[in-house]
């Protein structure tokens, strides 16, 4: 297991094995699948009439909201321009990829997705859903990939507080429903329900990508930080697709 | 020598299938206390031929399911092999065992599992929730005779 940890064997035997590996997935999902097929057809049209107003309804809203996008993006420009800064949330290609849904250790905070390096995708490279930020691919196999979640106790995430727009340094629990916001002094300007984005700084997350809201603040007399817990945005333990950026 | 091979492939096609179980995506209530499926698997077929199922069926079935679980190689790999290593010293006395008494044994077999895979888990500082275990441990105990019963039809149909 220690030589496994240091010189990645797993990673290995997985991309060399790819093709045995992927039908035992494809296998083991399509129960799941045959569920989901079938609870398509036995939907009854009353139900599906009203999935789709709902829809319809988000839809309207969020176009709202999209159409206030190009002046705001035109203001920021303007803005930049004047404070001479160069940073960026453009980003040039996304990717949909399908999770495959085998079960994984609870605990792994992994899961895998159906692109791989056919796909072209790179280790490091950003995952996000339509809520927020979800991880990072952490192996690459010819056919899926494995991405490591924001709340694996290995992964940390500098981010930034859109309040205040201090740095805050964020690493994972473990836990699907929290992270540590870590090193945040006694004295800092931080309130429960404070929203963190992406600082782009870390050269793996591209800027101004949502992570989650601040959920609690404890100040310990004797500690030298604040112990802080962020809930995070993205539907960590349910989504199904998610977008890969370049 | 054909009964021997008949064996071999039973196993390791009832191991596939317990393999395929192993992974089957569940709800998350159930997830997180899922039983070892492919243990019980490997467990009955330890006890059914001891000769030819040994420690070596258990350490690949395990290297196979860390390769699929994104572990780290040797986790599940490990612990199964203690688990075999304690029926094949105890099988004798197991296999003589009445249905009650068997999953008293599947209990004893089980804890030396589950603590070794808590050991593992603190030293790879991976996190786990013991009433989860526990859960576990329970519910394997509770399907062992209907498991039991519907692998040695299997084995008395195609061995």
């Amino acid at each position: 297991m220690y030589t496994d940890k240091q010189l990645k064997l797993g990673t290995e035997v997985r991309n060399n094995f790819s093709h045995i590996i992927q039908p035992i997935y494809t296998i083991s999902e399509s129960p799941l699948k045959l569920y989901r097929n079938t609870s398509l057809y036995i939907d009854t049209k009353k139900s599906i009439i009203k999935e789709n107003n709902a829809l319809k309804k988000k839809v309207l809203v969020q176009s709202g909201i999209i159409q206030q996008i190009p002046p705001l993006k035109a203001e920021n420009k303007r803005l930049k321009k004047l404070l001479s800064s160069s940073s960026s949330i453009d980003t040039s290609k996304i990717l949909i990829a399908e999770l495959i849904k085998v079960n994984l250790s609870p605990f792994s905070n992994k899961v895998i997705i159906n692109k791989g390096g056919s796909n072209n995708l790179f280790l490091g490279q950003s995952v996000v859903d339509s809520f927020g930020v979800l991880g990072v691919i952490s192996e690459i196999n010819k056919n899926f990939s494995v991405v490591t979640l924001i709340t694996d106790p290995g992964h940390a995430i500098l981010a930034v507080n859109a309040r205040t727009n201090k740095r805050i340094v964020l690493s994972g629990t473990g836990d699907n429903r929290k992270l540590k916001a870590k090193y945040i002094s006694l004295n800092e300007d931080i309130i429960e329900g404070d929203l963190l984005i992406t600082s782009g700084l870390d050269n793996i997350f591209p800027g101004g990508y949502t992570i989650g809201e601040i959920s609690v603040i404890k100040k310990k007399t004797n500690h030298d930080f604040l112990n802080v817990k962020v809930s995070p945005s993205s539907a960590l333990s349910s989504n199904r697709e998610v977008m890969l950026l370049w | 020598m054909v009964v021997i091979n008949k064996i071999h492939i039973t196993s390791v096609l009832v191991l596939l299938f317990a393999i395929i179980l192993n992974i089957l995506p569940l709800p998350s209530i159930i997830d997180s206390c899922r039983p070892p499926i492919l243990l019980l698997f490997l467990i009955y077929c330890t006890l059914a031929h001891p000769d030819n199922i040994n420690l070596t069926y258990a350490f690949i079935t395990g290297l196979i399911l860390d390769v699929l679980l994104i572990m780290p190689l040797g986790y599940n790999a490990l612990c199964f092999t203690i688990t075999v290593y304690l029926i094949m010293l105890y099988y004798p006395q197991i296999r003589l065992q009445s249905s009650w008494n068997k999953m008293f044994s599947i209990l004893m077999l089980l804890i030396p599992f589950f603590i070794s895979s808590t050991l593992v888990n603190s030293i790879l500082k991976i996190n786990y929730n013991i009433l989860d275990v526990i859960i576990s441990i329970i519910l394997s105990v509770i399907i062992w005779p209907s498991l039991f019963n519907m692998l040695r039809f299997i084995r008395q149909k195609y061995t």
